[in-house]
């Protein structure tokens, strides 16, 4: 199997994507500040779409988990894999950018902002579900046990933001909502950052998927007593 | 009914060996105490903090008693036997979910009047409508455990992999059952914690599908 990026459709995403992520930072520079903000603003062009877009990869992680667990085609565990891996890496970052736009804002790091709360559940929930794909015993059942894992956290995330906002409804804030009202260069720039970071998204899964999909090669060639 | 059937012969082994319903509530009594000796002696009024205390007990416990009751089927390679029975996997779920949520519920009779005892929470101000979130919240608590139970039987090291894998779902779980337990406590009415109520009713509509479901698919062989 050739390497991902040898392929011509392979090279022109990777060549969009870096582009765009270029283009993308040279326009949060140039962005207009938030009056009250100043520049601490600045991290939700990345913040928001990381969000976005790890919720993204979990979904396309339960979806294709689903086609998996009733196809048992290999092919859907790679997808599976792959998005339940960009997801996780895009809700550790939140998690990081997350506490440093709090830290100047609210005063503190941590303040159980409902949807930093539900992103630290889901981020838990798939730290299982790696350990499960890792030490979980052979192929087929850590895939299937993974699968139902992926499908269960998915599943679960509007009852975690219910639970979590009605928990502590004094510290609802919602500064994601007030991007719709800024002026229209800032609007325009976040909307460019959201594409960039899903073309980031798109390429993560792609070539996370054709590396799960040579793992499985390996392994068979393996079982089959073949020198890989 | 075979999942009756799975019922009734869960329940018969406990009731044989008590193994299970000892093992949880000697370690349920052994927690309360030790809050109860990390909180001081005074008698105070509900602390803010005490429905957590009662249901974090409560979660470790739920775990002891799943290992237990699912790792009794490891013993000479039961599981493999059940799984051959001609029955609905399903079956064999609903059948160790309810067995389970009696055997939660027993503790639970016998050991909560402990933290009456030893913290003076104020377990009588709404007997019925503590009744009432116990029950709702085990039944989820049920569902959701025998589920990911289930599935960490069969791995390598199962034991380590139940609670890792069951505390961050039961998230919504917890808080809501805090809540509800802690508006109860505090006699409000139940228009004041219903949401909550129904919040835990519908975690656990959506376990018992989801284990109903997925079991099928985690207990292949």
């Amino acid at each position: 199997m050739l390497a991902f990026h040898s392929r011509l459709r392979n090279k022109v995403l990777l060549a969009v994507v870096l582009t765009a992520a270029l283009v993308n930072l040279w326009a949060i520079f140039r962005a207009p500040l938030v009056p009250d903000q100043e520049l601490a603003q600045k991290i939700f062009y990345y913040h928001v779409p990381l969000a976005w877009n790890a919720f993204l990869g979990y979904m396309v992680a339960a979806m294709t988990g689903i086609a998996y667990l009733v196809s048992r085609n290999s092919r859907w565990d790679t997808w599976s894999l792959a998005g339940a891996e960009a997801g996780t890496i895009f809700a550790l970052l939140i998690l990081i950018t997350g506490p440093i736009w709090a830290t100047p804002i609210w005063g503190r790091p941590w303040s159980w902002e409902p949807r930093l709360t539900t992103t630290l559940v889901l981020f838990l929930i798939f730290v299982g579900y790696f350990m499960v794909r890792e030490f979980g015993g052979y192929y087929e059942q850590s895939s299937r046990y993974a699968a139902v894992i992926s499908v269960l956290g998915v599943l679960l995330i509007p009852w975690v933001v219910l639970a979590v906002t009605w928990w502590a409804p004094e510290v609802q804030s919602h500064p994601q909502m007030e991007m719709a009202r800024q002026p229209k260069g800032i609007l325009r720039v976040f909307l460019f950052s959201l594409l960039s970071f899903t073309l980031i998204l798109v390429h993560l899964i792609a070539y996370r998927r054709h590396v799960g999909q040579l793992e499985i090669r390996y392994l068979t060639m393996k079982a089959g007593g073949i020198n890989a | 009914m075979s999942a009756w059937t799975v019922f009734l012969k869960d329940l018969r082994l406990e009731l044989r060996t008590k193994e299970g319903f000892v093992t949880m509530l000697v370690f349920a009594a052994a927690v309360i105490l030790l809050f109860a000796f990390t909180l001081g002696a005074e008698p105070a009024p509900l602390r803010s903090f005490t429905p957590g205390l009662i249901w974090m007990t409560y979660f470790f416990t739920a775990v002891l008693g799943l290992l237990r009751m699912f790792g009794r089927e490891k013993e000479q390679d039961a599981y493999s036997l059940l799984l051959t029975a001609p029955i609905d996997r399903s079956a064999i779920y609903l059948g160790k979910m309810a067995a389970f949520f009696v055997l939660l519920l027993a503790t639970q009779v016998i050991s909560l009047p402990l933290f009456w005892l030893f913290l003076g929470v104020p377990l009588l101000a709404s007997p019925l409508a503590v009744a009432v979130i116990f029950v709702v919240t085990d039944l989820a608590l049920a569902a959701a455990g025998s589920l990911v139970a289930g599935m960490s039987l069969r791995l390598p090291s199962g034991e380590t992999f139940l609670p890792i894998l069951l505390f961050p779902m039961l998230t919504p779980l917890l808080i809501a059952g805090t809540k509800a337990t802690g508006a109860a406590l505090e006699g409000r009415s139940l228009g004041e914690w219903d949401f909550w109520l129904m919040l835990l009713i519908t975690l656990f509509v959506l376990f018992v599908l989801a284990g109903t479901f997925f079991f099928d698919y985690i207990s292949e062989q």
